[in-house]
């Protein structure tokens, strides 16, 4: 008993992670000052830190719950993993009634001044239900087909909800990308997520391949568009290949060491959702190819940590959730800098912990409370005396 | 098994695959480091490509407001200076209602508002009652054009206005103006082509009506060296958001100096235009020819002093095409849609673009190939019998009769058609087509004008030239040519055998009068030797001397020349185009002469002798003014003649030093030009219907 409470006042926690992730917030701060002041200024009288200001109600009640999370027990996400996929569901229904549109999308949904995006919502539930399932299994089940469609299923219904819903295709990518990834790497020899994975890559580039070379069909939706738009978008310029070049002029323009923090030009009305989707254009822009390389080595360094704390994890179910909030982040950066650089086409993706947008970044510091709250435990685990003595690898 | 032992071995199966889970996290780690590789390496080829590019773009779309400031369009001046086509600064009166909504907002009862609208209104003749219901309507309008062709004086009463006003209001003193607010008025720079001649040298000149677009003659063909190139005044906001303006000057056009003399194309144009008022109505409706054309040129440079069409149109209004059709007409054909082809019609340059066989003056060619080849000597006899059978053809001479026994010289003076058959013959095709090159037929003379018809297709080739085709070809039937290869071709024959390339423009200068380019006169090649030349020279002033061109010797001088005759197609209609080229004076030629009149509104229209008698009165004038001397002693019959022929060098020179004093204020405003027909350089795509 003595021996355990010795070891639990040495619970181990990553300082270095917490320094970055709130490093990362920081800067974020900054540059979302920098890329909206000019638009806030003009749409709120003046009040070029209206966004600023917001941003940072958003990073206080996310430390709030960072908190919380870091304290608690994430063992027992196993026992309540319905509710979170239930509860999300039930928010994205209620958008039918209760959601206000923007950009042709109804996407949140309004509580007073409050606006809340449920698909935000759906990442963190989505990875606490595959995790579960995975854990819950037996080993055998879990590398069967069972082990794939059993908690995709209910993943995949999700996604389709947010995509048919608020028409938002990349939150739906990510949500399924998320849990297709918890189960590659979480079950070893099931060979469905790379033939599901291999299967959707094909669709898609089917689809662009279409696009490129076949007659393009007329009355082409909203989501084609921007495809051709990726394909060619000076073509496009007036429509959806506007905001992919305002982008891209930025990126090019920034040069080595860029035109200095807050002398964005393309922040002042070109670029649409400077402070949101479209950050990265302006930090390059800005801060240069310097500045563009050391946002990455940042992400870099922020996964590297996110995967030290999975080596020290013995608990599977916690290095299932470890491997969901780092796919989370991982896609997020990777897709949102592809969208800013026209490598793919143009979906809303926000950059984790940088663009401007509270629920996204109150959903992220919250799953990095877990990712904490799983360091916590295990070194505990580790120590833990019931333990079995290390049985040697079979593999 | 038991509960701990159970518990243990999931506990181990947890362990084992939590660490099989932890490694291939890294292994995905490691992906996601590629992925970052990869959109590293898009970023830095974005940034390696596209740094210049890119940057640009962003400035030029950063700009909020940018103006164009306007070139002024060089002028076109001939070779004493007269003005031919000048620009005229000219003003958009614009209203800024917000800035003098604003600028209320610190009086009490709208004075700026009140005074403006009624300064303007008195100055410009505007209605007071409009404006204030447009300002009313439109408060946050910035640019609301009030009044176009608004003229340097009206606009610096306004000015000088303003100035008191604002004198008024520093000192207090209100004794020297009524008004004291006045502001959101400005005027806007834009320039208007003015052709302060009218239509004289029309076709040559060519008109401009929107800005940097030019049709047909000079206009066209010069157009990039005119134009000059607009300024722009720039806005945009710098770092800290505040506005700035640069400023692009603009770069004002050249002014070309032609080698055209005014008073030398007056006078050809007086004489044209007496021909065909003459001939109105003779044989048939309208006026004395289809068309009507003449070029004068310098033998020995190529440099063309006139070059004159008739019917012709006023520049300053070209689609006034009242000259040749009635409303009714215009209306109809705007209806059928026709008026286009009208307009191209009456536009382009008859003297360059319109193509014809040349008929007889064609022979001095013909002759000098023979000579020059040494296929005839010009000691040759020939007998003409009224025609020749050529490959069962039989081919007529213009005399049906026949003219007997001919020299060379005989033969281009009594312009035998047979004579110059048999010499055909001794040429042969091949020398006939080598040279028909030489002279530039079927080629462009590249003179500098736009329009210029293409003949290539006109002539014969080895494949279409016959034994009839070769036959023809000596007198001038069979193919087309312009009347500017024929005077190019003729010059070269007479002046010593040296081909120069005819042009119109001697100088170009810059907007501020310094010289950018001095055109010399191009010599391209030498066609014939100088003995040929001059042989050809003593047969063509035999023509005049006892032949065909009798009737085109100017009282005083000596000058020799070639007629024309050309049937037109379809062969028999009857419709000819008679010419007459000449070269004054006869032993050392200085100046070309060639008169074309198509289709001489005459019953019988085969008769040189209109374009002869034209090509005499247009040298009796041109020849004393250009400071050539009579060699000929002048009988009383000349004397006789010289008084009564109405001697419009006398008349025309008072009536051009008439124009000269209104050329003094070639850049004032025209009262009489209608600003609001909309012919205004500051438009764009104001293109001629």
């Amino acid at each position: 008993m003595a021996e355990k409470k010795t070891v639990k006042n040495k619970r181990y926690f990553d300082f270095s992670l917490l320094f970055i992730t709130m490093f990362i917030i920081a800067f974020g701060l900054v540059m979302v000052y920098s890329a909206s002041s000019y638009d806030a200024a003009l749409s709120f009288d003046g009040d070029s830190t209206y966004y600023l200001r917001r941003q940072i109600y958003s990073v206080i009640a996310g430390c709030a719950l960072m908190a919380v999370t870091m304290f608690f027990p994430y063992k027992l996400y196993k026992k309540f993993y319905w509710v979170g996929i239930l509860f999300s569901a039930f928010m994205i229904l209620l958008i039918i009634p209760l959601g206000y549109e923007a950009n042709d999308a109804k996407r949140w949904i309004r509580f007073g001044s409050l606006s809340i995006q449920p698909a935000e919502i759906c990442k963190p539930a989505a990875i606490i239900f595959v995790s579960t399932l995975l854990a819950k299994m037996s080993p055998k089940v879990r590398e069967k087909w069972k082990g794939f469609w059993f908690p995709m299923v209910p993943v995949g219904i999700l996604c389709l909800m947010v995509l048919i819903i608020t028409k938002n295709l990349s939150s739906a990518i990510i949500i399924g990308g998320i849990g297709l990834l918890i189960v590659w790497i979480g079950a070893k020899k099931n060979i469905w997520p790379p033939i599901a994975t291999l299967a959707m890559l094909l669709f898609a580039l089917s689809i662009v391949m279409f696009l490129k070379f076949g007659k393009v069909p007329d009355g082409l939706g909203f989501r084609l568009e921007r495809v051709l738009a990726w394909l060619d978008p000076e073509k496009y310029y007036e429509g959806k290949g506007y905001q992919i070049l305002q982008s891209l002029y930025g990126i090019g323009s920034g040069g080595i060491f860029g035109k200095h923090l807050g002398k964005s030009m393309q922040k002042m009305g070109f670029l649409s959702e400077a402070k949101n989707d479209m950050i990265f254009s302006v930090i390059c822009e800005e801060l240069g190819l310097v500045g563009g390389f050391s946002v990455i080595a940042m992400y870099v360094l922020l996964l590297w940590k996110i995967r030290d704390v999975s080596l020290y994890c013995k608990d599977y179910f916690g290095n299932l959730l470890i491997t969901g909030i780092f796919a989370h982040i991982a896609i997020q950066v990777v897709m949102n800098i592809a969208v800013a650089t026209n490598i793919m086409p143009n979906t809303g993706v926000s950059l984790p912990f940088i663009s401007y947008g509270g629920s996204s970044l109150m959903i992220l510091m919250a799953e990095m409370g877990i990712v904490f709250n799983i360091g916590r435990y295990a070194k505990f685990a580790e120590e833990e005396p019931d333990d079995e003595e290390e049985t040697p690898e079979a593999d | 098994m038991d509960k701990d032992g159970r518990k243990a071995i999931k506990k181990a199966a947890a362990r084992k695959y939590s660490k099989v889970t932890a490694n291939r996290l890294g292994v995905f780690f490691v992906v996601i480091l590629l992925a970052f590789v990869g959109l590293g390496v898009r970023l830095f080829f974005i940034t390696r490509e596209n740094n210049d590019e890119y940057t640009q773009r962003i400035l030029s779309q950063s700009v909020y407001n940018s103006q164009p400031i306007p070139a002024r369009r060089g002028d076109i001046i001939d070779a004493n200076g007269t003005v031919l086509a000048a620009s005229v600064e000219n003003y958009n009166l614009i209203l800024d209602t917000a800035q003098i909504l604003k600028a209320d907002e610190s009086t009490e009862n709208h004075e700026f508002a009140i005074q403006t609208v009624k300064a303007i209104s008195d100055l410009y003749g505007l209605d007071a009652n409009e404006i204030r219901k447009y300002m009313d309507d439109n408060p946050e309008s910035h640019y609301k054009i009030l009044k176009k062709g608004v003229t340097v004086e009206e606009k610096a009463r306004f000015t000088v206005l303003q100035d008191k006003a604002r004198a008024a209001k520093a000192s207090g003193d209100y004794s020297d103006t009524i008004y004291q607010y006045l502001t959101g008025i400005t005027f806007e720079k834009y320039y208007v082509r003015n052709y302060p001649q009218g239509s004289l040298a029309c076709d040559t000149i060519g008109f401009s009506r929107s800005v940097g677009q030019a049709s047909y003659g000079l206009e066209e063909y010069y157009n990039d060296i005119l134009t000059g190139t607009s300024g722009r005044k720039y806005g945009f906001l710098s770092d800290e958001n505040n506005s700035e303006v640069t400023t692009i000057p603009a770069v004002d056009g050249n002014t070309i100096i032609l080698t055209l003399d005014a008073n030398v194309q007056m006078m050809v144009e007086n004489r044209i235009r007496e021909y065909a008022e003459e001939y109105k109505d003779n044989a048939r409706p309208g006026w004395g020819a289809n068309n009507v054309g003449c070029i004068v040129m310098r033998a020995d440079s190529g440099e063309i002093l006139a070059m004159a069409s008739f019917p012709n149109y006023d520049l300053n209004d070209p689609t006034d095409v009242s000259i040749l059709y009635t409303d009714a007409d215009v209306a109809r054909m705007e209806e059928e849609g026709t008026l286009r082809d009208a307009y191209d019609a009456l536009w382009k340059n008859f003297c360059i673009a319109d193509t014809y066989e040349p008929g007889s003056v064609m022979k001095p060619f013909t002759v000098a190939m023979g000579l020059e080849t040494g296929k005839i000597s010009g000691n040759e006899t020939y007998n003409c019998t009224g025609s020749l059978t050529i490959a069962d053809h039989e081919i007529h001479c213009h005399n049906i009769y026949g003219d007997g026994l001919l020299n060379v010289q005989g033969a281009v003076a009594q312009s035998c058609n047979v004579a110059l058959m048999y010499m055909s013959q001794a040429i042969g095709r091949d020398i006939f087509l080598r040279y028909q090159n030489i002279f530039n037929l079927g080629l462009k003379t590249n003179i500098d004008l736009a329009g210029e018809a293409r003949t290539a297709e006109l002539v014969f080739t080895k494949e279409t030239l016959g034994e009839s085709e070769l036959a023809t070809s000596s007198f001038g039937q069979g193919f087309n040519v312009t009347m500017i290869q024929m005077a190019a071709g003729y010059a070269a024959l007479v002046n010593g055998g040296y081909y120069y390339e005819p042009h119109v423009v001697s100088k170009i200068l810059s907007s501020g009068g310094t010289v950018v380019d001095n055109i010399e006169p191009r010599l391209i090649k030498q066609v014939v030797s100088d003995s040929t030349s001059k042989k050809i020279l003593q047969y063509c002033n035999a023509v005049v001397d006892e032949g065909t061109g009798w009737r085109a010797k100017p009282a005083g001088y000596k000058i020799g020349g070639k007629t024309g005759t050309a049937e037109t197609l379809p062969r028999g209609n009857g419709e000819y185009v008679v010419s007459f080229i000449s070269h004054a004076p006869a032993d050392d030629p200085k100046i070309i002469c060639y008169v074309v009149i198509d289709r001489p509104n005459v019953s019988v229209q085969e008769d040189a002798k209109y374009a002869t008698i034209l090509s005499k009165q247009i040298l009796t004038d041109i020849l004393p003014y250009l400071g050539i001397p009579m060699t000929e002693e002048l009988t009383e019959e000349d004397k006789q003649e010289l008084s009564e022929m109405d001697l419009s060098i006398l008349t025309n020179r008072e009536g051009y030093r008439k124009d000269e004093a209104g050329n003094g204020e070639a850049n004032a405003p025209d009262p009489t030009i209608d600003f609001d027909a909309a012919d205004t350089q500051a438009e764009e795509g104001d293109h001629i219907p």
